[in-house]
């Protein structure tokens, strides 16, 4: 394993079976959410990663966390291959992998207090007790931007972006290495999503935090990123460095997704093109043969129907996932252009 | 010029046991033949309930509309009866929600509610209006539409069902559509595409469109006019451009600075908007924003300022902005 990766993921696969029939149910289908799936995670980085609803990006942070256990492939975090722990070898080691939901509303036990939400981690694990408890608790209140005096409140008692501080304090209490940011501002207002963003920021600048930042927004996945990865109906087809990938986007399905971002200013968008792709994401549940973006590509040639491309290194760590850098087929690809 | 729609001092309120909220008030604005504005806010700004209140689905209680106008090509809406508004709803304007799981019904197939439109407001026979709602579903690029016709909802993905909610909307061929956050559920290419769809059907058909949305982006592509609404008050309006290059309130000002662009180099931090929107209850007066207003003095505290016009067409409410004006 290379040094300075926190983790490595090889050949991720997550299927999950579809089954029918009551009393003996048996397996139909599989819906293949992650196939295939390699990239790594350098310590002390954000590696954003972008892809469209279903496409499989929740699926690989919970793969990481183990809260799904994988069909197959290997998950090492610092050297160590998750997959193949036990739930009890496990339990030290979710001290240091955490993670920050989507929605605040539906992730905060309505029934906890603030101060119950932020502490139960500190209880299950054993860290604090009494006074040290509460000391740490509101320690992490202050951490987070909220005042001690609202230890005693219910979530419903707090706005959406308050809420979404709870559930980022709640991740932090256990001091862990790695957080799976799980869309954590889309279910937030315009004016309160950049107050999160930065807290996030000073937050991985204070603790050293490595993070997995999943959004389909590309331009706040910009702003946060170091490294972005990019996902297909469970397959990954890009991956670069943030400058490198948002400049130089190689995978025709990066490009669209980037084209069809709409900038907020009306003299820019009245200079630029959009790629409008055709049809919808296929289903995971029946991808297609060769590159799942075959029958959405607007640079479609001969061996996309037929054939799968592999991840491959184009240089300086950019990898695409793409026959069109193939140099197999670099005479039918220039045919193409 | 006589606008197609003209909603003057409009207030709604809902009354709810903790109290009066005032979800939208003395709100005003105007859309032209064939044009496309747009009410930006965050949620709960009222942008979706002012809305509802032209097409009078308020429900009553616990809502009202309080007092002012809505003039649509010459009568006043909430003057009609409840058989004279069925006549103008779903036909001369339509609406596009924005959850299409939830604004679909469930147990009728596709065509149905696509038929249902046709037959009530065009008076066509069953199996014409089948046929119109089959070329409907083409329009909006549902392919093997005769077929896909007979499925349920739940059959569709949230894409296609919010291409199904579009084709409902044009079946009648409206004067204006509503649309109303018709992609925020939806990913970036199914968004552009939604988009560039509804806005080359609506050019067909010469209809407006008051496009309600919390995302600058979209209203920047599309647009021609912004009206920017806060708290149930539309704080500053006028010509996208100008709205967005010298936006005249510091609410739009702080949106546009807080939101980061693709378009321009990485900022090392955001510059949010600090505090919480306000409780639309505990609402006092004085300026909504003014807890926190970067630029407040001691006066907005206690008195909010009507619309003002600061530049040709471009009208704020801010009260330090026009002092600066004025200098």
């Amino acid at each position: 394993m290379k040094s300075g990766n926190l983790l490595e993921i090889k050949n991720l696969k997550m299927y999950f079976p579809v089954t029918s029939g009551l009393l003996l149910s048996r397996k139909v289908a599989q819906v293949k959410a992650a196939d295939d799936v390699s990239f790594s995670i350098r310590k002390g980085e954000t590696l954003g990663l972008v892809g469209e609803s279903g496409c499989g990006k929740t699926t690989i942070g919970k793969c990481i966390l183990q809260l799904h256990r994988p069909t197959s492939g290997e998950i090492l975090f610092e050297g160590m291959d998750l997959c193949k722990l036990s739930n009890n070898e496990l339990r030290p080691l979710r001290q240091r992998l955490q993670v920050i939901f989507q929605d605040p509303y539906e992730s905060l036990d309505p029934r906890f207090t603030a101060a119950d939400i932020i502490g139960e981690p500190l209880k299950i694990h054993g860290i604090a007790r009494r006074r040290a408890y509460r000391e740490r608790v509101e320690e992490l209140l202050d951490i987070v931007g909220l005042a001690p005096y609202m230890v005693n409140r219910y979530p419903h008692e707090f706005s959406g972006g308050q809420r979404q501080r709870l559930g980022i304090a709640r991740a932090l209490s256990l001091n862990p290495s790695f957080i799976v940011c799980d869309e954590p501002i889309s279910a937030l207002d315009v004016s309160i999503q950049a107050q999160i963003i930065n807290l996030l920021d000073d937050l991985q600048q204070k603790f050293h935090i490595t993070y997995l930042f999943i959004s389909h927004d590309l331009s706040v996945v910009r702003h946060i990123s170091d490294r972005v990865a990019v996902m297909y109906v469970g397959k990954m087809v890009e991956i670069a460095d943030r400058d490198e990938l948002y400049k130089a986007p190689l995978h025709p399905y990066t490009q669209a997704l980037l084209s069809a971002v709409p900038i907020p200013d009306p003299a820019v968008e009245a200079q630029r093109s959009v790629i409008v792709l055709k049809g919808e994401a296929s289903s995971p549940l029946n991808p297609p043969t060769g590159c799942v973006f075959h029958p959405r590509c607007f640079r479609v040639f001969e061996p996309c129907a037929t054939v799968i491309p592999a991840l491959v290194d184009k240089g300086g760590g950019h990898f695409v996932a793409c026959h069109l850098y193939d140099s197999a087929y670099s005479s039918s690809q220039a045919a193409a252009n | 010029m006589g606008a197609l729609l003209q909603v003057r001092d409009l207030s709604t309120s809902f009354y709810t046991q903790d109290g009066v909220v005032k979800a939208v008030e003395r709100v005003s604005y105007e859309v032209a033949n064939g044009e496309t504005i747009a009410l930006v806010g965050e949620s709960g700004c009222g942008k979706t309930v002012s809305a509802l209140s032209i097409m009078r689905l308020i429900a009553e209680p616990p809502g009202k509309i309080v007092s002012g106008q809505v003039v649509f090509d010459g009568t006043d809406l909430l003057k009609l009866s409840k058989a004279d508004m069925h006549k103008v709803r779903g036909a001369r304007i339509a609406m596009i929600f924005q959850e299409p799981m939830t604004s679909l019904n469930p147990v009728l197939t596709i065509g149905r509610q696509i038929t249902e439109a046709l037959e009530i407001h065009r008076g066509m026979k069953q199996s014409d209006a089948l046929d119109e709602a089959v070329r409907l579903l083409e329009l909006v690029g549902i392919p093997q539409a005769r077929r896909r016709a007979k499925d349920l909802p739940h059959h569709f993905s949230g894409g296609m069902r919010q291409r199904v909610m579009i084709a409902i909307a044009i079946s009648c061929q409206p004067k204006l559509i509503l649309a109303d956050e018709p992609t925020t559920a939806l990913d970036v290419t199914i968004q552009a595409q939604l988009l560039e769809m509804l806005h080359n059907l609506t050019k067909d058909l010469d209809a407006a469109i008051v496009l309600i949305t919390h995302n600058l982006g979209i209203v920047a592509r599309y647009a021609s006019r912004v009206y920017v609404m806060y708290a149930g008050r539309i704080v500053e309006h006028g010509p996208a451009l100008a709205v967005y290059h010298d936006p005249k309130h510091p609410y739009t000002e702080g949106l546009l600075r807080s939101v980061p662009r693709l378009d321009e180099p990485r900022s090392v931090r955001l510059a949010p908007i600090e505090g919480q929107p306000p409780d639309l209850i505990a609402l006092k007066s004085g300026c909504a924003f003014y807890p926190r207003c970067s630029q407040a003095e001691s006066q907005c505290g206690e008195e909010s300022l009507d619309l003002v016009e600061v530049a040709p067409g471009h009208y704020t409410s801010c009260r330090s902005v026009l002092k600066g004006e004025r200098r």
